[in-house]
């Protein structure tokens, strides 16, 4: 008895331990199956995102057009997808040039959706309407973009951002602001930010933002960045990047030219965010005057 | 009289064979099975889920606890016949939950997975309609379960 019971439960031992390979074989082999599945649908996704990455590229403007309306001049847009949601844009008019940077809520896929949007509305504004004044622009785009996205079906879709317009003859800079970031730069290393409203486009369908103007002097240089810069976390202790490290920096790099200054700020970005994943959008614009 | 208690009900031993005991208690309506060996023959097997039939339908027994944690080996055909052929008659009989504890052991649990994949490639899933089946980790759990 105890013996064949020994003997039964050996061969229901070898049972089991056959049974239990050839479950966990058949899940490796589905395993790889799904992996290899996945694999192609990453690919497909990856070469699909690489594509609209080159198509976003293509609408941002060319820096040698830049330097047409201003001594000097660079940008970085780093989206945190590859597409996302910051974007800057400039556009001739009979009086200067406007210009402006803007950035969409969220990042990714409807980021870059909601920015494509809102640069060809603003071009359309500017190019068939004839509008060049940043007050109107933003509000218009303020208005369009709440009356498309944000009505009474749905609240997707928001805005920062700033729009100047330069007269080079006047050497006067117009802007009006929703909750853009903006810094001007002294040839002295002096550094002021400039004021903006607190609301974002498509809040509110009949916000009046403000219109400001200032004064600039020749070696002056303005600064556009998004939040995206200053809100990085990095660091020693996971902190923000913040807007008074970017100041500091800026201010020991007055006397450079804009690419030295992009790549500076460029280099001391990647160096604060480390090993921790971009947190956002982060896009950052130097001209000097 | 045989009792053993858990969470203040007393069970009452109903069966002891060579591989298994069977209590019940009367209140809850509830059968535990004890495995008392590392292996139970499908003959014994077999005999103590027959037991257990004979239970649901005399004590109107609704739940019954399988407490597995002695075994360390886990055998197919039993599995299979408990699954196709004693499980669907006892839904008719009254049984509503089954619950089992199985070994502290991650190799067992991986066998016994392996175990059901294939009855379900043999019989579909829907072999396991009728009688809920639950894992607990002790008796205490499952009659809080019902309670």
């Amino acid at each position: 008895m105890e013996a064949s019971y020994l003997k039964e439960q050996l061969q229901a031992k070898e049972d089991m331990l056959a049974q239990t390979t050839r479950f966990l074989v058949q899940m490796q082999n589905d395993l790889e199956e799904k992996n290899k599945e996945l694999s192609l649908v990453n690919k497909d996704i990856f070469d699909s995102i690489s594509f609209a990455s080159l198509i976003q590229k293509s609408l941002l403007p060319d820096t040698d057009i830049l330097k047409i309306f201003f001594k000097d001049a660079s940008f970085r847009v780093m989206q945190q997808l590859g597409i996302g949601g910051d974007t800057i844009f400039i556009k001739n008019t009979n009086k200067g040039v406007v210009f402006g940077l803007l950035d969409s809520t969220g990042h990714g896929i409807p980021a870059a959706l909601l920015s494509i949007s809102g640069t060809l509305l603003l071009k359309e504004l500017m190019t068939s309407m004839e509008i060049d004044n940043p007050q109107t622009l933003l509000n218009l785009l303020n208005f369009q973009l709440h009356k498309t996205f944000n009505n009474s079906k749905s609240s997707i879709a928001h805005k920062e951002g700033i729009i100047f317009s330069y007269c080079s003859t006047k050497n006067t800079l117009t802007y009006s602001s929703a909750k853009g970031k903006a810094l001007l730069l002294k040839a002295t290393g002096e550094i002021n930010e400039l004021p903006n409203s607190k609301l974002s486009i498509g809040d509110e369908p009949n916000a009046a933002f403000e219109l400001f103007e200032i004064s600039i002097s020749p070696g002056d240089k303005l600064i556009m960045y998004s939040d995206g810069l200053t809100d990085q976390f990095g660091g020693d202790n996971n902190k923000k990047f913040s807007r008074e490290r970017l100041k500091k920096l800026l201010s020991n790099k007055s006397g450079e030219t804009a690419s030295d200054i992009v790549k500076a700020v460029e280099e001391e970005f990647a160096r604060w965010k480390g090993i921790n994943g971009q947190t956002d959008d982060a896009s950052f614009m130097i001209l000097e005057f | 009289m045989t009792t053993i208690n858990f969470k203040g009900y007393e069970f009452t031993l109903e069966n002891k064979g060579p591989f298994s005991s069977l209590y019940f208690n009367k209140q809850l309506k509830m059968a535990i099975c004890f495995a008392d060996e590392e292996y139970i023959p499908i003959d014994n097997f077999k005999e103590m889920f027959l037991h257990i039939s004979g239970m649901i339908e005399k004590l109107e027994v609704k739940h019954l606890i399988f407490d597995k944690q002695k075994l360390r080996t886990f055998h197919q055909p039993s599995m299979e016949w408990y699954f196709a052929v004693w499980k669907p008659e006892m839904k008719n009989k009254g049984l509503v939950n089954h619950y089992k504890i199985l070994p502290k052991l991650d190799w067992f649990e991986k066998a016994v997975e392996a175990g059901k994949y294939e009855i379900f490639q043999k019989f579909s899933k829907e072999i396991l309609n009728g009688i809920t089946i639950t894992y607990v980790n002790s008796v205490e759990e499952a009659i809080e379960d019902i309670s």
